[in-house]
């Protein structure tokens, strides 16, 4: 495989953990224009220990997926109170925060004769334990599709079991599920850390992926991405917002004749596939005609 | 997988620290809108650095892993440690320029450059001073 399609193929797994964090959400009821900044915590918790403290990376993803859950509860603690749009807003602002706060984080060590660690606006360079390793962009790309692979079946299991379908009662009529005893908040509460550790997962990747990192890579954009792949790909099923990945980053390396103009056609997309349909591809009634046509046959 | 499983239980050698690989990019617009040629420099302590196989990437840092170009290998230029390939950007603006580096010395680079239509030129942050390479 050559460089370009492995790298091409890097980029969808990595988008794939960022947009299944918002579809998780999603499912629970809940719109986050900020899973970027749970991205970011887990890039640069990440990058800090393996960078500065020489933490194995398999360690350093565990700890940023901790801290990416313990922002997550910290920012949901006050917004989960909040419905809709003002949800929506309120997780916005924070991932703002979340990247300002990356902007004035300095905390470099000398190793090796260079600086390493967040230098502000300046970035993170450095973050080279995958590289060091010997680890090949081939092998990194099986580690980032085997994590993929674990967590797509992490949530089919839960979307059928009792939980899952909790999650989508309360994410259809919050009101209607507390009254059969539901705990609504706490539910939510557990959604949002789980959706911060696996955007903080997707960002340790990334960061070592790249060797470098910056407040400005975590900025609204990646955000919007996250959310409309998963709602390209539709909210009926795990392998909804993969597909939103994949239409997405296809469609964008399909049209690089049209050079920057392609991104405009990112935009016409979403707008239209909300319109048509709002809950994307892949929305409850195809999963359903889907699994009725299966079983059927079966 | 290996890797992995050595690095969780702790015993992944550190590698010993090597003098670190210093880029440098200069490019001039080709007249054609966002193409730009250009002329990476290449050094280790000071000893420009030949016969390395270099492919040039670039992201926007905005929209790292979506808004970016496809790598281009680079061809030995006419001094020593000097690489030229044609990068064709789509937009004016600051890239994050991937050096990647192959062959007898592997490693990877990113340089933040600013190109508009009068060639390119190291990003400045806010802080006020150029990103070191």
């Amino acid at each position: 495989m050559d460089e370009y399609s492995v790298g091409v193929l890097t980029n969808i797994g990595l988008f794939s953990f960022l947009a299944l964090s918002a579809y998780l959400l999603l499912i629970a009821g809940e719109m986050s224009f900020g899973q970027q900044a749970f991205f970011g915590v887990g890039a640069y918790t990440g990058g800090v220990l393996t960078a500065i403290y020489g933490v194995p990376l398999p360690l350093a993803a565990l700890a940023a997926m901790a801290s990416g859950a313990l922002v997550a509860v910290l920012v949901g603690l006050p917004t989960l109170r909040l419905r809709g749009l003002y949800f929506a807003m309120a997780t916005l602002a924070a991932a703002e925060m979340a990247r300002i706060l990356f902007e004035v984080l300095h905390f470099q060590h000398e190793i090796g004769g260079e600086l390493v660690g967040p230098d502000g606006t300046q970035g993170f360079r450095g973050i080279r334990w995958v590289f060091e390793r010997g680890v090949e962009p081939l092998e990194y790309l099986a580690i980032i599709y085997g994590l993929l692979f674990t967590v797509l079946l992490a949530f089919l299991l839960v979307e059928r079991s009792h939980l899952g379908a909790t999650l989508r009662s309360v994410g259809a009529d919050p009101e209607l599920a507390a009254s059969l005893g539901v705990d609504v908040n706490r539910l939510k509460l557990g959604v949002a850390a789980a959706a911060g550790a696996l955007a903080a997962l997707g960002g340790v990747l990334y960061a070592h992926h790249n060797t470098y990192i910056e407040p400005r890579n975590f900025d609204i954009m990646l955000g919007v991405h996250s959310l409309a792949y998963a709602l390209i790909g539709g909210l009926g099923t795990a392998f909804g917002p993969l597909l939103g990945v994949l239409v997405d980053l296809g469609l964008l390396e399909g049209t690089r004749v049209f050079q920057g103009y392609r991104m405009i056609l990112f935009g016409g997309l979403v707008a239209v596939l909300l319109v048509f349909r709002p809950r994307g591809l892949l929305d409850e009634r195809v999963v359903h005609w889907i699994r009725d046509r299966a079983f059927k046959r079966a | 997988m290996k890797v992995l499983l050595l690095g969780l239980l702790g015993l992944a050698a550190v590698p010993a620290a090597a003098q670190a690989i210093r880029a440098e990019l200069d490019c001039k617009f080709s007249g054609t809108d966002f193409v730009y040629d250009c002329v990476v420099r290449l050094a280790r302590g000071g000893v420009p650095l030949a016969g390395v196989e270099l492919s040039i990437g670039a992201d926007m840092p905005s929209m790292p892993m979506a808004h970016n170009i496809k790598p281009v290998k680079a061809k030995p230029g006419k001094k020593p440690g000097d690489y030229e390939a044609r990068l064709d950007l789509e937009m004016a603006g600051e890239w994050a320029v991937k050096l990647r580096l192959s062959g007898p010395v592997r490693d990877q680079l990113v340089l933040h450059y600013e190109f508009d239509d009068k060639g390119v030129r190291p990003a400045v942050r806010r802080s006020g001073t150029s990103p070191r390479k």
